[in-house]
């Protein structure tokens, strides 16, 4: 069943000539890919600081609180960025990813990611680490450090492996 | 000898053809290479913004900087030896790449585009960071972000064969 909608959503992408020109042209996929690179960076970066700060090994002259109201933008801006070229790159092109191992891995990390970031991660960060336990605050960094990663990890695998 | 039997030379050392040969090894470098941009150029994004005025206003610069300048150059140091693993395995064909060596000058821009910072506005820095950012480091800020999305978008491109 699922297969099934998997397959004729993928046929449907790759027959819709909304999207050719990005297979079609010399640039198109370089340029869509480098723009989620760049969004990739500056989600990476942003989330990077505020791990750093809630596990207490960097950014200390800077309150997380106030980190995270600075930073919270630039890490939704990276996202969008990184979801919207991501999803131009996989539209043209869908039988090349669709039954890809590393890229149903990034796909399934991803959703569980985007739910810890909008339902955990963004209120612990509105909070003072101090106030809590270390353990408690390396948990919640380090879950959140293993799913970002681990979802650029497994694209970065797309391309090495089947 | 010339400059390309050296490269020859260095893309047949023992470890170079080790590294270009090994399913897991490559993989590894490469991604290494790529996912340290969230550390390198990730937190140069972050100081831009904050020499353009648009996060964290209230801080001062040299607070940012030395927040920031750690995580900064570890991650550029990894993306340097990565860097220089990857070009060895490939050296003759990394060479020979256009993007490869656009790339290079834009990595070389962004470096002088720091030095003169570094010589003109950072030992300044007392006197105006607390206020508006001169206009010359504020063209810095923004050559700084072109240089480095040029450099992703061209070290992304570089895996293409064009």
């Amino acid at each position: 069943m699922l297969k099934t909608l998997i397959d004729h959503f993928v046929q449907w992408c790759y027959y819709s000539k909304d999207y050719a020109f990005i297979r079609d042209t010399p640039y198109g996929v370089p340029s869509v890919q480098s723009l989620h690179l760049a969004g990739i960076t500056m989600l990476l970066g942003t989330m990077l600081v505020l791990n750093l700060r809630l596990l207490g090994v960097g950014f200390r002259r800077l309150e997380l609180p106030f980190l995270a109201e600075q930073l919270w933008p630039w890490v939704k801006a990276g996202m969008a960025l990184t979801i919207v070229s991501g999803i131009l790159v996989f539209l043209p092109d869908p039988t090349r990813y669709a039954h890809n191992g590393p890229f149903r891995i990034k796909m399934s990390l991803l959703c569980v990611s985007l739910l810890y970031q909008f339902l955990v991660f963004r209120r612990v960060i509105r909070t003072v680490p101090e106030a809590s336990s270390r353990g408690r605050n390396v948990a919640l960094s380090a879950m959140s450090l293993c799913l970002w990663f681990g979802v650029a990890w497994s694209g970065r695998a797309i391309a090495f492996f089947q | 000898m010339d400059l390309h039997s050296v490269l020859d030379w260095l893309q047949h050392t023992g470890w170079a053809v080790g590294l270009k040969q090994s399913d897991f090894m490559f993989p590894l470098v490469e991604g290494s290479h790529i996912l340290s941009l969230s550390f390198s150029v990730g937190m140069v994004m972050i100081l831009d913004m904050r020499l353009l005025r648009i996060s964290f206003r209230s801080q001062r610069v040299s607070l940012m900087m030395q927040q920031l300048m750690p995580w900064t150059l570890t991650g550029f140091g990894v993306m340097m030896v990565t860097g220089l693993l990857l070009f060895a395995a490939q050296a003759v064909k990394v060479y020979g790449n256009t993007f490869f060596r656009i790339k290079v000058i834009l990595m070389v821009l962004a470096g002088l585009n720091a030095l003169y910072y570094q010589l003109k506005y950072y030992p300044k820095m007392a006197e105006w960071e607390q206020g508006s950012t001169p206009v010359g480091a504020r063209i810095i800020a923004v050559l700084s972000l072109v240089f480095w999305f040029g450099v992703i978008a061209c070290g992304r491109t570089m895996a293409y064969e064009l």
